[in-house]
């Protein structure tokens, strides 16, 4: 099911009358069914997928608390469980068509099997959330839940189920075991969050998803068309993904659940390292806590941390897709994050120097960060070299006004994205939130400028919604 | 009752999101759609404004009088060359009414206001050519202004067929939403604003729509766009496929009847989508079950049918990007086409 459906909207109200009318023992369960139904709703096997990873999870957690000397074994089996799914159904025909393509290339003919495995939606966050859960109990982070109602609600709780963000155990298990009350003020700014995140995906992200759909579809296009597109890509995932959270946050909040939030104005980071703590946060961080710092983090030689950086960011780039463009993109990252580390112990800036820089800095960060969406978005390699040998030399007039216009179509939609973003970067008051606890200070002036707000966003969707319904991008990884 | 603070906030924001909007109808009066009379499908359309009907290609036809007509998309632009055609049935005219993207309702508006109600034409035959399950998909691609260059200021039958498709709850919200905000008035001022706007700045001084139609056709042409084996139409599912149960639902009993009226002959050409190297491309047993019944449906009504599912000489060396033929496979296709089915040209 999908958040922009009436399907999701006759789906949501009906949960949300009765989760309120029932105890908390009543509403965990009916958010459990409520998570299957949204799940299964197109591929009810999808759901087979989610439970057995559900059962191994807390049964492998269970048997850590209960026999301590096994505990590394049933993290093992956690593990291998989860990536043998992943991998199987992410993973195997990428693999098997390279290894087809390595053996070849030496003279054997190894045949593969050629079926075509349709990947379950979300099973990567998911899959990663869960995973959490047993990692965290076998370090003693979180205890092994006895609940399994609770721990399969939290495992496929809807509204971040698909497309993240991930939530660690640590969090949000906490909430599902907790008594929630109904609050008319999360109630009110969850909907503020919800038309945000509709306004961004269908006004902002799917119309210049269309300009970038459109300049990736040329064989050859000219270098300023080629780079409006990309950024037109850039402005789509930030809008797009974003948009997913923001409707995911205020879904949860109307239920009494906070989600944490994925996105700190990323494109306004003025250093690689910056960027990471500002994007997909919630991914970041669980590749940092998860895999990074295990393998020694920063508490190490230099040339072992600048391995560490790009294992990570290889993995990262994976998690995205099958498909070497992914790597690519990861190892790009993981690159331009050691060089920045180089660069950051070799020359210390003083404060006043830091602030006059970031002026530079931050334009320039976006241009790396657009390059790194170039790789992200061409999947065809070849094609992928072509568009990095491109220069302005040599345009014809047609090429140049056609990026020109491309460009400044994008940057039109994008104008509230970057408005909104410069607002929160400079300190503007939160307009998600007009409350203030208690609830007697609720602000009336904030509350005015959420409701005018509401009403321009929902105008925009009604007059400005892209005729082209995309997906959400991050349903494919 | 005492009402909380925060539930007053709530309502205060619910509330304006919902009345604000209202304020395009105030917008709309000052507007230059305001005052235009009802679109030609006011089920699923509020008044907008929308492109002259085709006067100058009506009139080119009463003046060439063709015998035979090409009606489609695409498929049968990159498989059928209309001048060829013409010399191969003894020079009488072949017009070709294809439109990219375009889908039944459009073939539909075609059929009846540019032959049969666009005296003195008078055709022979008319040939449809189309893919799986498409004659009685009279939904597809209909969104607004994609019809306007062949349909007239009334279309009851059409508008009334798409009523017959647009009863299912999601159709029911966007009509009330649109009915409620006149929001599609406001797109269709505010929409060219928004597009042209950045023409001002990235090419000062041409005319904006200009500007657009070159770049489009230029840049965005066909021959522009990367070669890709993935069609632009999904095969059709098996849940819903029941012919008998979307014929009813279609504007092909009205193509039908039409053609019996004025005396013509109507063809339906089912072409092969992509094979695959091995072989014909896979259909599902409701697809098949689907096309028996076309067939029969067909026949019974005296038209023409002919499945291209299968040809041994359509392999998939012949075959471009997705479902289209290649540009050097065009003329060989149209004679092939022409001996298979040369009862038609009779």
């Amino acid at each position: 099911m999908i958040f922009h459906s009436l399907d999701f909207l006759v789906f949501f109200v009906v949960t949300l009358v009765a989760y309120w009318w029932l105890p908390r023992r009543g509403q965990n369960l009916l958010l459990l069914a409520a998570s299957y139904v949204f799940y299964g709703w197109v591929h009810p096997w999808f759901l087979t997928l989610i439970f057995a990873t559900t059962f191994i999870d807390y049964w492998s957690a269970r048997c850590m608390t209960e026999r301590p000397e096994q505990k590394k074994a049933w993290l093992w089996l956690s593990i291998i469980t989860n990536f043998g799914m992943l991998g199987f159904f992410k993973y195997f025909g990428f693999f098997a068509t390279n290894l087809a393509a390595a053996t070849a290339s030496l003279g054997w003919h190894v045949p593969v099997a050629a079926f075509e495995i349709l990947l379950p939606v979300g099973i990567s966050f998911y899959t990663f959330q869960s995973m959490s859960y047993t990692i965290d109990v076998y370090r003693n982070h979180a205890p092994a839940r006895t609940s399994f109602v609770d721990m399969a609600a939290f495992v496929s709780f809807f509204p971040h189920l698909v497309a993240g963000p991930i939530m660690r155990a640590t969090n949000l298990l906490p909430q599902f075991e907790r008594e929630r009350q109904f609050s008319a003020a999360a109630a009110r700014d969850a909907t503020v969050l919800m038309v945000w995140g509709f306004f961004k995906k269908l006004v902002i992200a799917d119309n210049v998803g269309v300009i970038a759909n459109k300049v990736f579809a040329l064989e050859s296009p000219e270098f300023p068309v080629l780079w409006a597109g990309v950024f037109a890509f850039a402005i789509q995932i930030y809008a797009d993904f974003s948009a997913y959270t923001d409707i995911a946050r205020g879904v949860a909040k109307w239920f009494g659940f906070d989600l944490i939030q994925n996105f700190e104005q990323p494109y306004l980071a003025a250093s690689p390292s910056e960027f990471w703590r500002r994007w997909n946060i919630s991914l970041s961080t669980w590749f940092r806590d998860y895999v990074y710092i295990p393998l020694g983090g920063s508490r190490v030689a230099a040339p072992r941390e600048a391995i560490n950086v790009m294992v990570t960011f290889l993995a990262s780039g994976l998690w995205h897709g099958a498909s070497w463009n992914y790597v690519l993109w990861g190892a790009y990252h993981g690159t331009l994050l050691v060089l920045d580390r180089v660069v950051g112990r070799l020359w210390t800036p003083t404060d006043r120097v830091r602030r006059a820089l970031r002026t530079v800095q931050v334009p320039a960060m976006f241009v790396l960060t657009c390059v790194g969406w170039l790789i992200f978005r061409e999947t065809d390699l070849p094609q992928l070299i072509h568009h990095l040998q491109l220069t302005p030399f040599g345009v014809s007039a047609l090429g140049a006004s056609a990026g020109a216009y491309l460009f400044l179509l994008a940057l039109l939609y994008s104008i509230p994205l970057w408005v909104q973003d410069l607002w929160a970067e400079l300190g503007g008051p939160d307009l998600s939130i007009a409350i203030d606890h208690p609830e007697e200070t609720v602000s009336w002036r904030r509350t005015a400028a959420q409701a005018a707000l509401c009403g321009v966003m929902v105008a925009a969707m009604v007059v400005l919604r892209s005729q082209a319904a995309l997906d959400f991008i991050y349903f494919a990884f | 009752m005492v009402v909380s603070k925060s539930t007053l906030s709530l309502c205060l924001v619910i509330t304006g999101a919902l009345t604000l909007p209202l304020g395009l109808r105030v917008l709309n009066t000052f507007a230059p759609a305001a005052g235009l009379a009802p679109s030609y499908l006011p089920t699923i359309e509020e008044p907008r404004i929308r492109e002259p009907f085709d006067e100058v290609f009506a009139a080119e036809l009463r003046e060439t009088r063709p015998d035979f007509a090409v009606i489609g998309d695409s498929m049968a632009g990159t498989r059928i060359d209309p001048r060829h055609l013409s010399h191969l049935v003894s020079g009488r005219g072949v017009a070709a009414l294809l439109h990219p993207g375009s889908s039944v309702a459009y073939w539909y508006l075609t059929f009846k206001n540019m032959i049969v109600e666009n005296p003195p034409v008078r055709m022979k035959a008319a040939i449809f050519f189309f893919r799986d399950d498409q004659l009685t998909l009279a939904f597809q691609r209909v969104t607004p202004g994609t019809l306007d260059r062949v349909a007239r200021d009334h279309e009851p039958v059409l508008d009334h067929v798409l009523a017959a498709n647009a009863l299912g709850g999601f159709a029911g919200v966007h009509r009330a939403v649109q009915s409620a905000y006149h929001g599609n008035r406001t797109r269709d001022w505010l929409l060219p604003a928004l597009t042209h706007a950045p023409v001002y700045v990235a090419a000062p001084g041409a005319d904006p729509k200009v500007f657009l139609d070159s770049m489009n056709n230029e840049m965005f042409s066909l021959e522009t766009l990367r070669k890709t084996s993935v069609a632009d139409l999904p095969p059709p599912t098996g849940e819903t496929l029941d012919f008998n149960v979307m014929v009813g639902k279609s504007v092909l009993p009205e193509i039908l009847r039409l053609a019996e009226a004025s005396g013509m002959r109507v063809a339906f050409i089912r072409v092969q989508r992509r094979p695959s190297a091995q072989g014909p491309p896979p259909q599902s047993d409701a697809l098949v079950k689907y096309l028996r019944d076309l067939r029969q449906y067909l026949a019974e009504h005296g038209a023409y049918f002919q499945d291209e599912w299968g040809d041994p000489e359509q392999p998939l060396a012949i075959y471009a990007d997705g479902d289209h033929v290649a540009r050097d496979a065009r003329i060989p296709y149209t004679e092939r086409f022409y001996k298979k089915n040369r009862r038609l040209f009779q």
